[in-house]
């Protein structure tokens, strides 16, 4: 994760707010280095709820939440934690946000709690939170993290909607639970609510992703 | 030693902002919480009785539907859920029983619904399991949750009892493969509901 991270190594050396690396740390999470199509983690969650779209955003929302949320708090304390028992710290953190964001849905937004089942605890070991706080919050001020939490969390959340839209509107013909394609000429395919839909549509994102993505920044990785 | 001390300090005060902040959250969404499992205890005793209902139905409504429709009465130790509309003089058209229990993993909590001859299963449902998905959770599909309706609560030589996986007669379900365990408890937990039920039934005559 680090070569493919510029950012993470030359920000320290700036000064200044984002000392102008604001931008490139919010390219780098939404579409350079991706999370769920270039960096390959948080699959698993993709995988499981991404059967509706409406889900789909909510853990979006979820993982934004607590990247921010735990990316500000791990740069702000990133000088006072002592470096041995720093990881123990970034998962209490964590949790505690993951937390927060699960007992709010269970409270105000009971039938997605229902869905969304043991997920949003998951999200606990989801490695997109830990990876960055590990990565770049212990390295960087806390408004650039917050921008890298935000990055990433978007990055993910973007390929969860992509994923949730395409599994929902194909394997139900609905939107948000209303019908766009119509029953007189669609027939809805099963396959993309089962879990092997869920594969093909992550394999047909990462592939899309790659394709766009051009293959000039592989050779630079090399 | 003086790191040491820092260190085990920092980890104290750290988890303890974390620990207070979740306690208050917590307590401030508690209220909240109770009520969700309010409805869906409600919703679960709608389902069991058969009550009609629409799936969209909003919690306030559930709410509405199950006054408007459902006694609680007590029995003995036991609270049942009488069907009766409001004026209630006539003969109940349903009655459930809540169980509770032990299951593999967790507790097993629902409903069994009998109807008006107090013999007939007319429905059961779960409002909290959290037994193995794709196993033991099957218990919560409609496929096994059917096979009851239609049952007796008692055997042939008028034992009360359901047996699950128990071969063929008037009160025997099939049991789910690879879920032996789970079938076991919840047997054994119909079982103490129904064997009590027909006990304080027949003491209360």
């Amino acid at each position: 994760m680090k070569d493919s991270n510029p950012a993470a190594c030359s920000a320290c050396a700036t000064k200044g707010l984002c000392g102008g690396k604001g931008l490139v740390t919010l390219k780098d999470g939404v579409w350079t280095v991706n999370p769920l199509a270039i960096q390959m983690l948080g699959i698993c969650s993709a995988l499981a709820v991404t059967s509706r779209l409406e889900s789909s955003l909510v853990m979006g929302a979820a993982l934004i939440f607590v990247c921010v949320g735990s990316n500000l708090f791990v740069s702000l304390l990133r000088q006072y934690t002592p470096h041995r028992i720093r990881m123990i710290a970034e998962v209490a953190i964590i949790a505690t946000f993951v937390i927060l964001f699960d007992q709010f849905l269970k409270a105000f937004y009971w039938d997605m709690s229902k869905q969304l089942g043991p997920y949003v605890g998951l999200i606990i070991t989801n490695c997109i939170v830990m990876g960055r706080a590990e990565a770049f919050a212990l390295q960087n001020p806390p408004v650039l993290s917050i921008v890298d939490g935000l990055a990433n969390g978007l990055g993910y959340a973007g390929g969860l909607a992509i994923i949730g839209l395409a599994r929902e509107l194909l394997g139900t013909g609905k939107i948000f639970g209303h019908t766009v394609l119509l029953e007189q000429w669609y027939t809805p395919n099963q396959l993309m609510i089962l879990a092997p839909g869920a594969f093909f549509t992550l394999g047909v994102v990462i592939a899309v992703f790659n394709a766009l993505r051009g293959p000039q920044d592989e050779e630079e990785n090399k | 030693m003086k790191d040491s001390l820092y260190t085990i300090g920092y980890a104290g005060i750290l988890g303890t902002l974390c620990a207070l902040l979740l306690t208050g959250v917590a307590s401030f969404t508690a209220p909240y919480k109770a009520n969700n499992a309010r409805v869906e205890e409600v919703l679960s005793i709608l389902t069991a009785l058969g009550i009609p209902h629409a799936p969209d139905d909003s919690a306030a409504r559930l709410l509405e539907i199950f006054d408007a429709n459902v006694r609680e009465a007590r029995q003995g130790d036991s609270t049942i859920y009488i069907y009766a509309s409001p004026e209630g003089e006539e003969e109940p058209q349903a009655v459930a029983l809540k169980f509770a229990g032990p299951g593999l993993w967790g507790p097993i909590e629902g409903f069994l619904a009998l109807e008006a001859d107090m013999k007939t299963i007319r429905g059961l449902t779960f409002s909290h399991q959290e037994e193995t998905p794709g196993l033991g959770g099957e218990i919560g599909a409609p496929w096994f949750r059917e096979q009851f309706v239609g049952k007796t609560i008692v055997d042939r030589t008028g034992q009360p009892g359901i047996s699950i996986g128990g071969g063929q007669g008037a009160n025997a379900v099939d049991a789910i493969t690879g879920a032996t365990m789970t079938c076991d408890k919840l047997e054994a937990i119909l079982d103490g509901v129904i064997s009590r039920f027909v006990e304080e039934r027949h003491e209360g005559q």
